[in-house]
């Protein structure tokens, strides 16, 4: 057994993860990664998974190790913030030529090394395996080892080529590279009882910077962020923090199990995310460190903080309640947590109709389940097309989705708001959340979504799926079935009545050239006037989502 | 010697150097007799106050810095829009050298047209003579098919009469009795070059319409199912004539664009030199009076011409500049209503992309505020486009606006939840537009090229839409008009946002951490 599949291995048999320990030996050794389905629309591989949990050290230097592609389509795809060095910015690659493949490339990588060092002199360098150089066999291991010795430097394998599977896991074989190359390798100059690591955590939009000035002001510190605005010294010393924080929740579980196996570093899982996530992530914090014996006024420091800021925050959405009232929201996340997210939604006053939980654990569940109610909606794998529908039939009014979802709402005429790695806003901490909800509550107003839901004024009834359901909402407004999804949904129509409203003479002189007549056919069936015929053109993008619910 | 024959420097680097600054600095300290910097810098910082701007919208005499120009450069404009003809200014030729220039620094063509060039004599005795030989010569050298007359104020100020002294002209012989010299007066001190384009347009058709000053009978209308387009005063004309000639042609509806300068101002370099191109025929031009409906985009552009048009029996439509969805679709039902054509599908689906665009990209633009100035027409359809977005108009100056303007604005603002805190200010000029950029600021500056004083003044980016635009070449050959026209203001509006965001992250080691590749 080479020694990556022993390490994948490994990582499948995670004792820290709740799934897998309920499992069978048999099932075990299978490994958890679903095998793909061959032909079937697919995320990012496992190379992409182990590039973008280390990407974030902003210190090293990041060189991968094969054909242009894996670095071209990577290059800096990611807003993690640094405060300082930029060299994690820099694009390193051997782009690997067909000579290379016939020859084996393991000299050009020895040499790509050697060209970093003399001309950036860097702390570090992550080598990153890929599918090619994998397949014919070169040695990156052994040319890093080889490296190191000859300079003098830390050169770090990552063996985590993207046939090996899913992004997931390549978050874990950069875990496993941290762990057996870089924590525990140097000594910070002093510790502290206050120390901590944080993990998983990435600094998107600098929105880890939105929790620092609160440690510091209780006077915790950072001992080791992995990876977010993180220095290869800092982590190859994270082996002396107290405690350890693990944010993401599944990308770096091993690395938090083995440090506590290891070095005796206990860990929680705790989120940034909303209010009351924040509070308690921080009271964790300061209870765990004065357990490993800070000193006890540490909590009251905590509490003081935590008072002041959430009465700040609380202040602060108080004024988007009466805008959010009645709101529905669909959830699709993948890195961020699920549970974290829903918590600091309801805060809002926003309700959930539905979250995926592709990638949350058994507890995630859980406390979602607590959070939403029996009823909640969990989505195992939300298809586009799936995603389509839900949001077609006004089940939502709005997506908070990762960047690939959405073209899925835009198309569906739903308001969508990016909260993955790709966003422009910071969403962590006191301050994050109502960042967020301001973001929340533009995308719900902007004038484009009527825009969006209206077809063109000048269409016919049979051409589109918008006039349809006017024409049912027409008829039960006049006598026909009452629509109960109707009535739930008058705040929408409220808002959205106030577009520029269409003459209806303007409709009635262009319709004959269509060669059909919506207007007069809804006249003939419910005897409006032409006065309520204007009532009923005035509705027409009101409630166009809703009624397709009726109609269908 | 600080210049260098073998690395000549051009004069952005030239002056830098240590001869040069010695130079201007010695001359500042023993000549100019200048002020201490410290008070220039606290009347600098005193002229950002709203004190300021209290004393400055208190200005009843002085302008400073107008966003117009004059009517003659309005009927210049119309006029190279007919064929093969000449405009000709009756009156001093300084005038006709600033609209020529004025035209070619936007266009980045020539721009043909002559002048009666009055000297002192001409303003003590009349400018007939100078009418007399100057149609005579201008006949001769340029062989138009057509000579469209208007005036600066110098002609205007002693009272000459075009009527007359064209009449005159022709019986002396300068042009043949049946050449066609229509005529308009358009002195500067009333309106602007928005008052200019109607009076020449109204001059011309009226013309051909009703007998030819006289030598003809007047026409009878035989109503047919064309259409007549008219544009106004347009930066964009290249673009936007060509955008709406397609949009005629996908629907299917026979068209006259009245005044089409289209090509005039974008002629093709091939070893000819096309004095005329294009243009509206003038078979066109007084057949233009059997129509169904005149068409106008810029309702303040023709409020003569459209009065003129409605009188002889046509139906007449005028917007403001319409830019964007619900105005574009606004404009295509009014011309489906009227013609009785359906609007395709290949336009429909243009505007599922623009809607697309908007929404893909709304999140940048919602919420921002942004300040406009310029024509009454294209800050009204700007401003539309701008609520449409989700954005805030919060200043919208037109200096050539008038109160009919300002209350059409206000009423706009009223109709979307982003017009609140928006006004409009009509006959205001560009330091009255400083003032309130330092007072009440905004994220953006919508303008033309004159904007960016204030732009260096105030910070506030610059994006450069209006007439003229002489800093940024070829703008003019994209539509503002259409679906696809509102595409190009999107992506303009984008372009300089995402600029901003990039200029404020772009320092190393400082505010780099947020210089991102994906935005």
């Amino acid at each position: 057994m080479t020694s990556l599949s022993a390490t994948i291995q490994d990582a499948f048999n995670e004792a820290a993860c709740a799934k897998n320990a309920n499992k069978s030996e048999a099932a075990r050794k299978k490994g958890c990664t679903k095998q793909l389905q061959p032909g079937g629309v697919a995320g990012g591989c496992a190379f992409d998974g182990a590039k973008i949990a280390l990407q974030p050290f902003t210190d090293v230097a990041h060189l991968v190790h094969g054909p242009i592609a894996c670095e071209g389509n990577s290059w800096d795809n990611r807003g993690s913030a640094s405060s300082g060095p930029d060299l994690w910015r820099r694009s390193f690659t051997t782009d690997m030529h067909e000579i290379d493949v016939v020859f084996g490339g393991e000299k050009r990588l020895y040499k790509a090394i050697k060209e970093i060092i003399d001309k950036y002199d860097p702390p570090a360098i992550f080598v990153y395996q890929t599918c090619v150089p994998a397949m014919i066999g070169d040695d990156i291991n052994a040319v890093c080892k080889f490296a190191a010795a000859r300079f003098g430097r830390s050169v770090i394998p990552v063996n985590s080529p993207g046939f090996v599977g899913s992004k997931n896991l390549g978050n874990k074989l950069a875990g496993e590279a941290l762990l057996e190359y870089v924590i525990g390798t140097q000594e910070p100059d002093r510790t502290t009882p206050y120390d901590i690591n944080l993990i998983g955590e990435y600094n998107l939009s600098g929105e880890l910077w939105q929790i620092k000035p609160l440690l510091d002001e209780i006077g915790i510190r950072i001992l080791s962020c992995i990876s977010g605005d993180g220095k290869y010294r800092e982590v190859a010393c994270s082996h002396r923090a107290r405690v350890a924080m693990m944010v993401c929740s599944k990308a770096m579980i091993n690395v938090a199990r083995k440090m506590r196996e290891r070095y005796g570093i206990p860990f929680f899982e705790g989120s940034f995310y909303g209010i009351q996530d924040t509070s308690e992530a921080l009271r964790k914090i300061a209870l765990m460190l004065i357990e490993r014996g800070a000193p006890p006024q540490l909590l009251e420091r905590t509490e003081a903080a935590v008072a002041r800021e959430e009465a700040k925050a609380f202040a602060a959405i108080e004024r988007f309640k009466t805008r959010f009232a009645g709101k529905k929201v669909l959830l699709v996340t993948g890195g961020v947590k699920s549970w974290s997210v829903v918590a600091a939604l309801q805060e809002a006053g926003l309700e959930i109709v539905g979250t995926s939980v592709k990638k949350s654990t058994s507890e995630d569940k859980e406390r979602i389940q607590k959070l939403m109610g029996h009823d909640a909606h969990m989505i195992e794998d939300l298809t586009p097309r799936e995603m389509y529908k839900m949001l077609k039939e006004a089940k939502a009014d709005i997506m908070l989705s990762g960047g690939k979802s959405q073209f899925v709402a835009l198309k569906a005429a739903m308001p969508w708001l990016d909260i993955n790695q790709e966003r422009c806003h910071a969403y962590m901490g006191y301050v994050g959340i109502v960042k967020l909800m301001e973001e929340i509550d533009k995308a719900l107003y902007n004038p484009i979504w009527d825009q969006l839901r209206t077809p063109a004024p000048w269409d016919n009834a049979e051409g589109n799926w918008q006039a349809k359901a006017l024409a049912q909402v027409h008829v039960s407004a006049t006598g026909g079935a009452p629509s109960s999804v109707g009535a739930e949904k008058a705040p929408h129509a409220k808002r959205t009545r106030s577009r520029k409203t269409v003459e209806l003479s303007i409709i009635e002189d262009c319709v004959p050239a269509h060669g059909s007549t919506a207007v007069d056919t809804m006249a003939q069936d419910t005897n409006a006037s032409a006065a309520s015929k204007r009532a009923s053109e005035n509705k027409m993008p009101a409630q166009p989502v809703s009624a397709l619910q009726a109609a269908e | 010697m600080t210049q260098n024959a073998e690395n000549v420097l051009d004069h952005f680097e030239l002056f830098r150097g240590p001869e040069y600054q010695q130079m201007l600095a010695n001359k500042r300290a023993l000549f100019e007799n200048a002020h201490d910097p410290a008070e220039v810098e606290r009347i600098r910082e005193w002229a950002k106050t709203p004190e300021y701007r209290e004393k400055n919208f208190a200005r009843e005499e002085l302008t400073i810095n107008p966003a117009k120009a004059c009517q003659p450069l309005g009927a210049v404009f119309a006029s190279v829009g007919f064929e093969s003809t000449l405009p000709f200014v009756h009156g001093s030729q300084g005038c006709v050298a600033y609209y020529r220039s004025h035209l070619s620094r936007h266009f980045k063509e020539p721009t043909s047209c002559v002048s009666s060039s009055m000297t002192e004599d001409a303003a003590v005795f009349g400018g007939l003579n100078n009418m007399i030989d100057g149609l005579a010569n201008s006949y001769n050298m340029y062989k138009p098919k057509m000579i469209a007359v208007s005036t600066t104020c110098m002609a205007e100020v002693i009272g000459d009469d075009l009527n007359a002294f064209i009449k005159t002209s022709k019986e002396k012989g300068s042009v043949p009795a049946k050449f066609d010299v229509p005529f308009a007066h358009t002195p500067a001190f009333v309106g602007s070059h928005v008052t200019g384009y109607d009076n020449a347009l109204k001059g011309i058709i009226e013309y051909f319409w009703d007998g030819k000053a006289g030598s003809e009978p007047k026409l009878e209308r035989q109503p047919n199912k064309k259409i007549n387009f008219v544009g106004g005063f347009d930066g964009y004309t290249v673009g936007n004539i060509r955008e709406i000639k397609r949009i005629f042609e996908l629907m299917g509806i026979e068209y006259t664009i009245l005044a089409d300068n289209s090509d005039v101002f974008d002629t093709p370099t091939d070893g000819e030199f096309r004095m005329y191109e294009g243009g509206t025929t003038l078979k066109d031009a007084a057949n233009a009076i059997n129509a169904k409906a005149t068409v106008s985009m810029q309702q303040y552009c023709t409020e003569k011409t459209l009065a003129f048009i409605e009188s002889h029996g046509q139906q007449v439509v005028a917007f403001n500049h319409p830019v964007g969805v619900s105005a574009t679709d606004d404009f295509l039902m009014t011309l489906s209503r009227i013609t009785g054509k359906s609007i395709p599908k290949g336009l429909e689906q243009e505007r599922g992309r623009l809607v697309d665009a908007m929404a893909d990209s709304s999140a940048h633009i919602h919420g921002k505020k942004f300040a406009i100035y310029g024509d009454p027409d294209l800050c009204y359809g700007l401003a539309g486009f701008l609520l449409e977005l989700g954005a805030e108009p919060t200043h919208v100056l037109s200096t050539n606006g008038t109160k009919a303007w300002e209350e059409k604005m206000q009423a706009l603002f009223a109709g979307s939840q982003f017009g609140k805190d928006c006004h409009a200010y009509p006959g205001r000029d560009l330091w009255h537009m400083r003032s309130l950029l330092f007072t009440e600021p905004v994220d953006f500056l919508i303008g033309n090229t004159y904007g960016k004083y204030l732009e260096r003044d105030t910070g506030t980016p610059l994006i450069r839409i209006g007439f003229p635009v002489f800093d940024r070449h070829h703008h003019h050959r994209y539509p503002v008009w259409g679906y696809q026209g509102g595409m190009n203001v999107l992506v303009k509006i984008l372009d300089k946002i995402f600029e901003e965001i990039d200029k404020n992250t772009n320092v190393v080691g400082k505010t780099d951490y947020s210089f991102d590749i994906i935005r």
